[in-house]
């Protein structure tokens, strides 16, 4: 055997090996996964930022999460109407919406939905950002829509009792009735000039969003069952905007090819030398 | 090819037993792509060592691997070779692919379910005695504040949990109170989810902190409840 030839032998060796375990590991990849994550699908051809029943939306992927009666904190609520809310976010790189669908049987003037976003790199609580005691927590900001003014009104809070209107309103709402459902289209630029009290939407990145909804109903004093904390709620979730594709991932996989493909090349030609 | 023969049968059956019969042996859990990698990785390594131990070994393993590669006097074998010597290069271009696209999972964020108790928690004994009537208090008021999360059962499975991440704990299950003092059931109540350290995900935890409305005798109550109810018993050493 010739030194040249022992040191190629040596490369295979460790290679073989590691490149057989890379390939046949890599090529077991694969998960099931729940809805954990709106995703806002990119599109460029027009934003339905206050249509609910616009046609587009049936080409966002819609993901599912379940609600919970406001039994975290007094006023607490045992019961409420709405189980699950059914989320589609689109956006086209500037602005984007999202359409929150429930079922609700009946229509009420005092309906109401909203939706929550943790506010910078701080993490905030899902109960209005209340402090924590060991962590230090940032603000919340949320998205009020209500059917008896049928807009959407921007808010702040951190913690109970601090919940307000913004000075600056950068937020549309909407919604529409029919069927037994509610569908409400929130909408507003991705980023805005207000970053400590506004969520910043980069697309690609995972943000924090959570939901609540209020049933309008009455009871049979005439007293709103669902009002202020009394309503249902989710937990956190995730969103994110998609960002635009993005091809470099073939680029590099043609280079690793070719790179491959010399080796072999170069491989072949010194072990026939070395013969 | 003998030799060669021995080396991808082993490697094949240990593919096949890590990733489909490892996961069904109770207890365990589907293993991450990488970490099978890296089983198989072992494997390979150990084939090659072992046989590259002796000299006649070592050219049986390596000749015939040699030969297929230069293509002499491959006969009936020279479209295998071509065909392995096309594919290699793309499956290096697939892995690629694969290692640089951008994920669609969300980021994961890993929780310790229970994270060390302030020092002030510690060692703290229940000071309400263990009566019956205690203990029927402490359910009574269980049934009032904690049963729409934690369940009537003490399962976990209340009417108000299931928009609840994480999920209320379930009490009877052993791997929750059993294996905790009082003491720190004490603390995670008062304090509830907020009261959390940042490796417990406090943001997420819907725990209500229950120093704001009951009076601590009240909660050791409640202790001695859940204890009795959930059919479990403190863990007392240390
Ligand atoms: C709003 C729902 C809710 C209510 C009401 C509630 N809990 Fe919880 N509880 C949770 C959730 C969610 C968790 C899991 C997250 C965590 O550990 O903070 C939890 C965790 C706990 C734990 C920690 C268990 C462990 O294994 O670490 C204890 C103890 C506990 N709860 C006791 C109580 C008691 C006692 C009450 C009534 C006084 C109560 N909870 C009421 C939601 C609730
Ligand atoms: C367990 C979780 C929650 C608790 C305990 C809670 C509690 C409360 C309380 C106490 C109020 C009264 C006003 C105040 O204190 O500032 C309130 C009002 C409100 N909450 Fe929440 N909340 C929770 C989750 C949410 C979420 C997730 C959202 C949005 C997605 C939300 C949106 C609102 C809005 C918009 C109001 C004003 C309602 C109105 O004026 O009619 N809340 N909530």
């Amino acid at each position: 055997m010739k030194p040249g030839n022992q040191m190629i032998k040596e490369v295979l060796r460790n290679g073989t090996a590691a490149i057989v375990a890379m390939i046949i590991g890599g090529a077991s990849i694969g998960y099931a996964q729940e809805s954990v994550s709106v995703r806002a699908a990119l599109t460029t051809g027009g934003l339905p930022l206050e249509d609910p029943n616009a046609a587009v939306w049936s080409s966002a992927p819609p993901a599912t999460f379940p609600m919970s009666p406001q039994v975290h904190w007094q006023n607490r609520i045992q019961e409420v109407t709405v189980k699950d809310v059914i989320v589609r976010a689109l956006h086209d790189g500037n602005q984007m919406a999202v359409l929150l669908e429930y079922a609700d049987p009946t229509q009420d003037p005092d309906d109401a939905a909203a939706l929550e976003f943790m506010v910078g790199d701080k993490k905030a609580h899902f109960a209005h950002g209340q402090p924590m005691l060991q962590v230090e927590g940032g603000p919340v900001n949320i998205w009020f829509w209500k059917n008896k003014t049928d807009k959407g009104v921007d808010m702040s809070a951190k913690g109970f009792g601090t919940l307000k209107p913004q000075e600056h309103q950068d937020v549309k709402a909407k919604g529409a009735y029919s069927n037994g459902t509610w569908k409400v289209v929130f909408s507003r630029n991705l980023s805005t000039g207000h970053p400590e009290e506004d969520v910043q939407i980069t697309p690609g990145n995972f943000i924090s969003i959570a939901f609540a909804v209020w049933d309008g109903r009455k009871d049979g004093a005439g007293e709103l069952v669902e009002k202020g904390s009394q309503k249902a709620v989710s937990s956190w979730w995730y969103f994110r905007a998609d960002a635009p594709p993005d091809y470099s991932g073939y680029m590099y996989a043609a280079i690793a090819a070719a790179l491959a493909l010399g080796f072999q090349f170069v491989l072949i030609r010194k072990l026939k030398k070395g013969q | 090819m003998g030799a060669l023969g021995k080396p991808i049968i082993l490697m094949v059956a240990m593919y096949v037993f890590i990733k489909f019969v490892l996961p069904n042996i109770p207890g365990s859990a589907p293993l991450p792509s990488s970490l099978i990698a890296l089983y198989l990785l072992l494997t390979g390594s150990g084939i090659v060592i072992f046989q590259t131990l002796s000299k006649e070994s070592k050219d049986a393993f390596w000749g015939p691997m040699q030969r297929f590669l230069t293509g002499e006097n491959l006969g009936g074998l020279q479209a295998l070779r071509y065909g392995v010597l096309i594919l290699f290069p793309l499956l290096v271009g697939w892995q690629t692919y694969g290692s640089t696209a951008v994920s669609d999972l969300p980021p994961i964020e890993s929780r310790t379910i229970h994270p060390a108790p302030p020092g002030e928690y510690t060692g703290l004994s229940n000071p309400v005695a263990k009566t019956p009537d205690n203990i029927m208090q402490g359910k009574g008021f269980y049934a009032a504040y904690c049963s729409p999360c934690h369940g009537g059962n003490f399962d976990g499975k209340g009417p108000a949990a299931r928009g609840f991440v994480p999920a209320p704990a379930n009490f009877a299950d052993p791997t929750t109170i059993a294996m905790l003092q009082e003491s720190y059931l004490f603390w995670r109540i008062k304090k509830g989810g907020v009261g959390l350290p940042i490796e417990g995900t406090p943001w997420k935890s819907a725990m209500p902190r229950w120093e704001v409305e009951l009076p601590d005798e009240w909660i050791w109550k409640i202790i001695m409840g859940e204890y009795d109810g959930a059919h479990q018993s403190p863990r007392t050493w240390e």
